[in-house]
């Protein structure tokens, strides 16, 4: 619900910044009109509709989920300014039309330019472009790592830079932004309110003609008050009752309270990785490690590995996946009651208990100048109870245009 | 039958040794090799040795010059330089050339403007314009 108060209050907010922009740009200057979409229908064998594949119904095709489209307008308004607007809807939100980024962009030299409004967050290597199927192999990213977080989309400011040494490019990104939304709770299997401030990001990719190494970092300071006061203190006050009645003190309870609390704490999230495309073969491998610190939170992480070989117009690529995540009690030093210190403990380990792997085979077809066909497998493990073994097959067209 | 497999033979051999030529202005004195141009045209460098702007245009898919282009100097198929550009397009990293639909359009936008660099089929090329790169 507040997500979408906030879209709309963005929405407007950047409509109004924008508006003076686009309408000198329509009379002035040309608007490129660019956009995707993805058509795809996918069968899951395993039941619950839980994320990461929410709105699947066991044992039938399910074309909503995974299905979008976008249409992005670009105006030059000149002199290295430009207004950009991307409109975007998925299946699964019945293609509700939202203004996922919309920013002004100034180039301040060849090699910098900056951007300030709504766009995309650069959590990892690929999160940028995570919903441009036709931008690579597989019917969908690794879910291991491109777990779809709600804070792919945030309002702030950010500089793209790009540099030529010799034969080899660098290109880095910093940025400084904030989100609110809703984030889904693997505890509860429901979505919470959740907000991220003071966003810090930074990133670089370095290449040569076949080769790609790549890293970021990614810091925010959590706005979770209502993850705490839905989600983790349910969870700790029967604990604390108990604590409480075997003489815990109040001012051990309120340490307790903000040990386990998550609002005010920091996240950090680094990527790294590297893709090679050399004589046909591809390889790529993307690492990721993130948690919100001090908190109950559980370290996670997660990769793949993707192997691929081009035949002419046909990309066939196996991968692995793993999401993996490492409860970690040390939040809880100086936290002495034993009741206390269980329950601390039963928090964290039930934050940390959904993993997940699997192997997928994908083959891409690109069967026309600006669209590719696409079938995946995937067979994958669940630690949750209600998802099990599960596996995923799905066809679908990703185009450009 | 055989008529048309030595006709068809000669076709590919025509397109793959025809050759292209990347073309400038007259009063472009930059000297430009294979990888400044792959620059240039996937984005990643704005501007001539001089300092003036660069501005690549592409020809359109259609034309054969454009397949020998990407696949020589781009080392990339039509389907890859569009994924690409895709990562670029929609992340607002950058835009990719303007495309061209006829040599003559090509020509005649490259001789009238100093910042434009594009290719044709050499055997299209004229006066008007200067070679910098055959391949």
């Amino acid at each position: 619900m507040k997500s979408k108060t906030f879209s709309r209050k963005s929405l407007r907010w950047l409509g109004m910044a924008m508006l003076p922009a686009l309408l000198p740009a329509a009379v002035h200057a040309d608007i490129t009109l660019n956009g995707f979409a993805s058509i795809r229908g996918t069968s899951v064998s395993s039941d619950g509709g839980l994320e990461p594949f929410p709105g699947f119904q066991e044992g039938e095709l399910s074309f909503n989920p995974e299905s979008l489209f976008a249409l992005q307008a670009q105006a030059d308004i000149g002199e290295g300014l430009t207004a950009t607007i991307q409109l975007f809807g998925e299946g699964r939100n019945d293609f509700e039309v939202d203004a996922r980024w919309a920013y002004l962009s100034y180039q301040l030299s060849d090699r910098h330019r900056l951007s300030a409004g709504r766009f995309a967050n650069p959590i990892f290597h690929q999160s940028e472009y995570e919903k441009v199927g036709y931008a690579h192999n597989f019917s969908r990213l690794p879910k291991a790592v491109y777990i779809d977080f709600e804070f792919s989309t945030i309002e702030g400011i950010a500089l793209d830079s790009q540099y030529n040494i010799g034969d080899y490019n660098l290109s880095t990104k910093v940025l400084f932004g904030g989100w609110s939304g809703e984030a889904f709770s693997a505890v509860t299997n429901n979505f919470v309110d959740f907000g991220m401030d003071n966003i810090i990001s930074a990133n670089a990719a370095f290449a040569g003609d076949w080769w790609q190494v790549f890293g970021g970092v990614f810091g925010a300071e959590i706005d979770g008050a209502s993850i705490d006061s839905s989600t983790v203190f349910p969870l700790a006050a029967a604990g604390i009752n108990a604590a409480r009645n075997t003489g815990a003190t109040a001012a051990q309870i309120d340490m307790f309270r903000s040990r386990i609390g998550w609002d005010g704490k920091d996240a950090f999230y680094w990527f790294s990785g590297f893709a090679i495309d050399h004589n046909n073969w591809l390889l790529d491998f993307e690492f990721v490690d993130y948690v919100v610190k001090d908190s109950t939170d559980a370290t996670n992480q997660s990769w793949y590995v993707a192997l691929g070989r081009r035949f002419d117009n046909v990309v066939v690529t196996v991968h692995t996946e793993d999401y993996a995540q490492s409860p970690d009690h040390a939040f809880l030093n100086g936290v002495t009651h034993p009741a206390l210190l269980a329950t601390g403990r039963g928090i964290n380990n039930a934050f940390g208990q959904r993993e997940f792997d699997g192997v997928g085979l994908s083959v891409r077809y690109d069967f026309h100048p600006s669209a590719a066909l696409k079938v995946d497998y995937f067979s994958g493990t669940d630690t949750r109870a209600a998802v099990g073994d599960y596996k995923l097959m799905s066809f679908g067209i990703d185009l450009v245009f | 039958m055989k008529k048309f497999l030595i006709v068809g033979s000669l076709l590919v051999c025509q397109f793959a040794f025809a050759e292209v030529a990347v073309i400038v202005h007259p009063s472009n004195n930059n000297a430009l090799d294979q990888a400044t141009v792959a620059k240039i045209f996937l984005g990643r460098e704005k501007s001539f040795a001089d300092g003036n702007s660069a501005m690549p245009l592409a020809l359109a898919d259609a034309m054969p010059a454009s397949g020998a282009f990407n696949d020589a100097v781009l080392k990339k198929s039509a389907s890859q330089l569009k994924a690409y550009w895709s990562k670029l397009v929609f992340t607002g990293k950058g835009t990719p050339p303007k495309e061209i639909s006829s040599d003559a359009e090509m020509l005649q936008l490259v001789a009238t403007n100093p910042s434009v660099v594009g290719y044709i089929d050499a055997s299209k090329v004229d006066a008007s314009v200067k070679v910098a790169l055959k391949f």
